[in-house]
């Protein structure tokens, strides 16, 4: 396995409603110190949110939920996956859900993707820019 | 309207959806929900929010009964109350009440975030912030989850217009646009029964793509006032996703 690159978090919790505050609270928490402003902050809380609940909802029989964050050039990126059955993930049609709207409403580019560690939505998000050289 | 109506359950239950039969429902059996409500209190959620819950569920429990079957609707529906009660306690067990200490750190965020929006002319960063404050990062950090947590206003009510600030004139045609993007037309019925300041909060941040702050100035309330809202609100409308599925 290859070292993980500078400045990545990641958590995992058991795919389960009740510890998604877990994965919200170590992405908001890793973004403030990746220069995310308090906007975008916020909306990669509900970001994180609204990616457990559709992987939660469609993908079943997972056993963990797993976010890693980092910063890529100009963006922050959140990967959230689970090792459930990927079965037809992503969802036929689901650039019509309500979630991808929520998402691609909330970050400034969204994915629903298939990782080698399973069914993934993948978050972008853009860091403070004029900080970038400090 | 009839105050003492003698109608019994079944003839209200035969005249639904009339609304005047489902308000005498509610009022009827409005003792209920506060009897089981108070049975959850003190575990950390105010007691206004269980009874809002409570409420919610009693009124969807009231709109699902089917008089056909061989059960009671008292026992019904406090199957249904209790039930909601769990799940809410559940889904918002982690919200226990703020510490002091923590809730007067988010007055200094909650202050400072505005004056450093208006000086940067963007919404600051979590270093800026503490600097401005003089508080560490983690404790803006630590302020700015516990503002989040604290469960000072429930969705699971949203037929409540109590606070609204926003007038009902200028929000017609915005639900309406809402309601026509793609996505959330899956919710229209939810996205109905939210309070006016909600609905507008939606049309602002996914419509306009308005920033949090940018919503909060003209809302004429917090950014983590807005951050708390939005969450309830999109949690509120992925619980009612395809509601209408559940329903036998």
């Amino acid at each position: 396995m290859s070292s993980p690159p500078p400045e990545t978090v990641s958590a995992q919790i058991p795919a389960k409603a009740e510890f998604v505050h877990v994965l919200r609270s170590v992405a908001a928490s890793a973004a403030a110190r990746m220069n995310l402003n308090v906007d975008a902050i916020d909306d990669l809380r509900l970001s994180v949110d609204e990616a457990c609940a559709e992987l939660l909802k469609a993908v079943p029989r997972g056993s963990v939920l797993e976010l890693t964050i980092r910063r890529t050039g100009i963006d922050v990126e959140v990967v959230v996956s689970t090792d459930g059955d990927p079965g037809s993930w992503p969802p036929n049609g689901h650039e019509r859900t309500l979630a991808w709207q929520v998402l691609s409403g909330l970050s400034d580019e969204v994915m629903f993707e298939r990782s080698p560690s399973g069914p993934a939505v993948r978050i972008r998000m853009h860091a403070v820019l004029e900080e970038l050289g400090h | 309207m009839s105050p003492h109506s003698a109608s019994s359950d079944a003839e209200l239950f035969a005249r639904l959806p009339d609304p005047a039969a489902r308000e005498e429902l509610l009022m009827r059996n409005k003792p209920l929900a506060d009897y089981l409500s108070r049975r959850f209190a003190g575990r950390g959620e105010h007691a206004e929010d269980l009874a809002q819950v409570a409420s919610m569920a009693l009124l969807k429990s009231i709109d699902r009964f089917d008089p056909k079957r061989e059960v009671q609707f008292s026992t019904f529906a406090t199957v249904t109350i209790v039930g909601e009660l769990k799940r809410h306690l559940r889904d918002r067990g982690w919200a226990v009440r703020v510490p002091r200490r923590l809730q007067e750190l988010g007055l200094r965020v909650g202050k400072s975030v505005p004056e450093l929006a208006q000086e940067l002319g963007r919404a600051p960063t979590v270093p800026e912030i503490a600097k401005r404050t003089a508080m560490s990062e983690d404790d803006v950090l630590d302020a700015m989850e516990a503002s989040q947590a604290y469960a000072t206003d429930s969705l699971d009510a949203p037929v409540s217009e109590d606070d609204d600030r926003v007038s009902g004139d200028a929000l017609g045609t915005e639900d309406t646009r809402l309601e026509l993007m793609e996505g959330w037309a899956s919710v229209a019925p939810a996205l109905e029964r939210l309070p006016a300041r909600e609905k507008r909060i939606l049309y602002l941040r996914f419509f306009e793509d308005r920033t949090q702050t940018e919503i909060a100035d003209e809302i004429g309330i917090s950014q983590m006032h807005v951050s708390r809202l939005l969450a309830q609100t999109l949690a509120f409308l992925r619980e009612h996703v395809g509601g209408e599925i559940e329903l036998p």
